[in-house]
């Protein structure tokens, strides 16, 4: 049992989305398909879905082209979040199900379930438009699995989600997948892949540039971090005397530190105490998913999340700074 | 770009179609825009329906008064009574008064207490000669009417002068064309067929207006669902031909539920249009009942083309809809169909009023038209089968073209999100889909 993506191309006009694009997602698991925004993840999506048709390649579920496949195998949650506004919650949770062939007293039976479950049995009798964005994504995260499909695709499903509806999330997922669903989902948040995906697929400008279980992934990389907390000193600057080592993510509490292949973690607790610092924590981890994400991406997942570098003006004069702003004539 | 093209899947246009249907009718009938366009509609056709009412009343109380100036007795009461005769004939509501001097008769002219004034002389040659002094009221058909009746005047006065007179009455017939063919084309009196252009006008205007409008409400149903990004969710859950179709038919039948709602009470009205006229007008005031004109098969006929009319349109509008994110830019893409619909309710105006010309007659077969058209045509009684049925087969044929280009281009609109895809991008869409 396994969904199997087979070099898919897809182009948009003269933009290439996916090129050859090819990866086999385990049947039952939790899979994290990766990748920074336009690499793919979504056209890959709705391919498998059957809402876009690939120039080339196949999507077999279980060895069946996946348009042959009733629409029911799939759930599918969309990254941009969309309800009708004046719908009232129920009625549209049973409206999608009945769309997908549940008859309307168990899909409305099934959603008030779910909103239970959830724990916002009160929202079923609002309308979407009353909702918070955090309920609304709760709202379509149980249409998309109110037809018990037996497979899941989900489109940054945490996105905008607080830490307690993330869990929630997280919990769902782990509960489908024991009862032997299979749940695909793309995210930027590594620490979230890491928690929750067996096997994952990073993609990079259509093509899957790395992918498979993900303790062999992290393994296969010959990376180790170092996690190092120094009393009174979170800006570690004596680390940079430390060949073949450098600081991969700061931090007030804690700082991971990335080491080249071959350079012991030991060398880094020497230079601490050659400095005379009190070191308060230290481990050594594997490679995170984020540094993988990085050597074969060449930057962070969530790199378009923050802002870019800042730049120095060569003018320091305002006045000239704004006329130099103005388009050339 | 369309999952309806993929190999083997089996969708069947319901129960989906239906469901969509649904939501889409009772969301709709259910807003208090729907209550409030319905109450508005339906207070329109209650006054267009006690129109002729109205316009009876207040052409009872406008008629023209002229006075009558004789040089002698007996030409003031001859001409009293030949014009009295003959100008009650000409439904124009004059009224006689005998006034003896001239200059006054003149002079309540000019001050708008009549609205003209004859003077007739006998000449001592025996000629009469009249005079008309008019007010600015009088128009040209009441000059004629005037002129006719003089003539009438000198006409009895010349037979009762000469007795043995060789002056004989013509013969006078009427003959109507028929066009070329036979049956659905016969022809109708003049009361008959003022109420089947009352009827005609009334069906054109709701045929338009429920096509437009709902037409529209398809293609910003669409654009709604597209930017409020819930088509997501729905192209992965149902086929854009379910889409589509359940979109265009729950909408269609919220446009028909509302033209009822709108139609029965000006049904009502129609058919008490007499006694009601009696009731106001007083007794022997009859108006000649414009319901007599809707025979079923003009309702059928408003039906059928109804569906028909709706299925073209609003095919192209879901299609339209689906080719824009937001409601502002509806209005620049829908403009030109709304534009092809007004034309057409242009034409079958024309058809009421100006008559069957060629270039109407081949309107009236054209899919984009025919729905007003041909039913203005069909309300006016002049249509052959052989036209009627041209009509609707290439109306049927366009819907059937029409759906399959409409909703490959929707299939690839709606996943179009604040991209202006070129002319290229479309006719791309229309072949692949």
């Amino acid at each position: 049992m396994s969904l199997l993506i087979d070099h898919l191309d897809k182009r948009f006009g003269t933009t290439v989305a996916l090129d050859g694009l090819a990866f086999e997602v385990p049947g039952g698991q939790v899979f994290g398909f990766l990748g920074a925004n336009g690499a793919g993840k979504t056209t890959t999506m709705r391919i498998v879905l059957g809402v876009l048709q690939a120039d080339r390649g196949t999507v077999t579920w279980n060895g069946i082209d996946s348009r042959v496949l009733p629409r029911a195998t799939w759930g599918y949650l969309p990254e941009e979040r969309g309800l009708y506004p004046r719908m009232v919650v129920v009625d549209q949770l049973a409206y999608f199900a009945s769309l997908y062939g549940l008859a309307p007293d168990r899909a409305r039976r099934e959603a008030l379930h779910w909103l239970t479950r959830f724990r916002v049995p009160e929202l079923g009798s609002r309308r979407a438009e009353e909702l918070s964005k955090g309920n609304q994504q709760k709202i379509q995260l149980i249409a998309a699995i109110l037809h018990d499909p037996q497979v899941l695709l989900m489109d940054e499903p945490f996105t905008g989600l607080d830490p307690v509806n993330v869990a929630l999330l997280r919990e769902a997922f782990l509960e489908l997948r024991d009862q032997g669903r299979t749940l695909i989902f793309s995210t930027h948040q590594m620490e979230t892949v890491e928690a929750l995906c067996e096997s994952i697929a990073i993609v990079d400008r259509g093509r899957v540039v790395i992918g498979g279980a993900v303790r062999d992934i992290r393994r296969a990389a010959g990376q180790r971090l170092v996690r190092i907390a120094v009393e009174g000193d979170h800006k570690l600057a004596w680390i940079d005397e430390v060949p073949g080592v450098r600081i991969l993510r700061p931090g007030f509490d804690r700082t991971e530190i990335e080491l080249d292949v071959g350079v012991e973690p030991d060398a880094v607790l020497a230079a601490a105490i050659r400095r005379g610092v009190r070191v308060t924590h230290f481990e050594v981890v594997d490679a995170s998913l984020e540094q993988i994400f990085i050597d074969h991406v060449g930057r962070p997942p969530d790199e378009d999340l923050h802002l870019a570098p800042s730049t120095e003006l060569s003018d320091p004069n305002p006045a000239t700074r704004i006329a130099s702003d103005e388009p050339a004539a | 770009m369309n999952a309806d093209r993929a190999p083997g899947r089996d969708e069947p246009l319901l129960p989906n179609a239906g469901i969509i249907a649904r939501r889409e009718y009772g969301g709709l009938v259910r807003s208090r825009l729907f209550f409030v366009s319905t109450l508005v509609l339906t207070g329109l056709a209650m006054f267009v329906a006690l129109l002729p009412i109205v316009a009876k009343l207040v052409d009872r109380e406008s008629r023209t008064t002229v006075a009558i100036v004789a040089s002698d007795p007996e030409l003031l009461d001859r001409s009293m009574a030949v014009l009295q005769g003959l100008l009650d004939q000409t439904g124009g509501g004059f009224d006689l008064v005998v006034v003896d001097d001239e200059q006054d008769a003149i002079a309540r002219v000019s001050d708008r207490e009549l609205d003209a004034a004859i003077v007739a002389v006998r000449r001592p040659t025996g000629q009469l000669g009249f005079s008309f002094h008019l007010g600015e009221t009088m128009g040209q058909q009441q000059i004629t009417n005037l002129t006719v009746g003089v003539f009438g005047v000198a006409v009895v006065d010349y037979v009762a002068q000469n007795p043995a007179s060789s002056f004989k009455q013509p013969g006078v017939e009427v003959f109507r064309a028929l066009g070329d063919g036979n049956g659905g084309s016969q022809p109708f009196d003049a009361s008959a067929f003022a109420s089947r252009l009352i009827v005609g006008a009334v069906f054109g205007f709701l045929i338009f207006i429920t096509i437009v409008i709902y037409g529209m409400w398809v293609a910003q149903g669409v654009v709604a669902e597209k930017s409020s990004r819930v088509m997501e969710l729905l192209i992965s859950a149902a086929s854009t031909r379910q889409l589509v179709i359940g979109k265009a038919l729950g909408i269609g039948l919220a446009g028909a539920t509302q033209t009822a709602i709108v139609l029965a009470p000006a049904l009502v009205v129609l058919v008490v249009e007499d006694a009601l006229a009696r009731l106001v007008l007083g007794q022997g005031v009859g108006l000649g009942s414009s319901i007599s004109s809707l025979s079923p098969g003009l309702l059928l006929a408003f039906a059928g083309f109804y569906v028909l009319g709706f299925a073209l349109y609003s095919l192209i509008y879901a299609a339209a809809g689906s080719l824009v994110s937001r409601p502002e830019d509806l209005q620049i893409i829908a403009l030109p169909l709304s534009i092809v619909a007004i034309a057409g309710y242009g034409m079958g105006l024309l058809a009421l009023t100006g008559g069957i010309t060629g270039f109407i007659r081949i309107a009236s077969y054209v899919p984009f038209w025919s729905p007003f058209v041909m039913l203005t045509r069909l309300s006016v009684g002049r249509v052959e089968p052989w036209e009627l049925l041209l009509s609707v087969s290439l109306l049927v044929a366009t819907i059937a073209i029409v759906g399959v280009i409409a909703i490959r281009i929707y299939a690839a609109g709606v996943l179009l999100y604040g991209q202006r895809p070129g002319l290229r991008a479309y006719v791309e869409a229309a072949r692949h889909g």
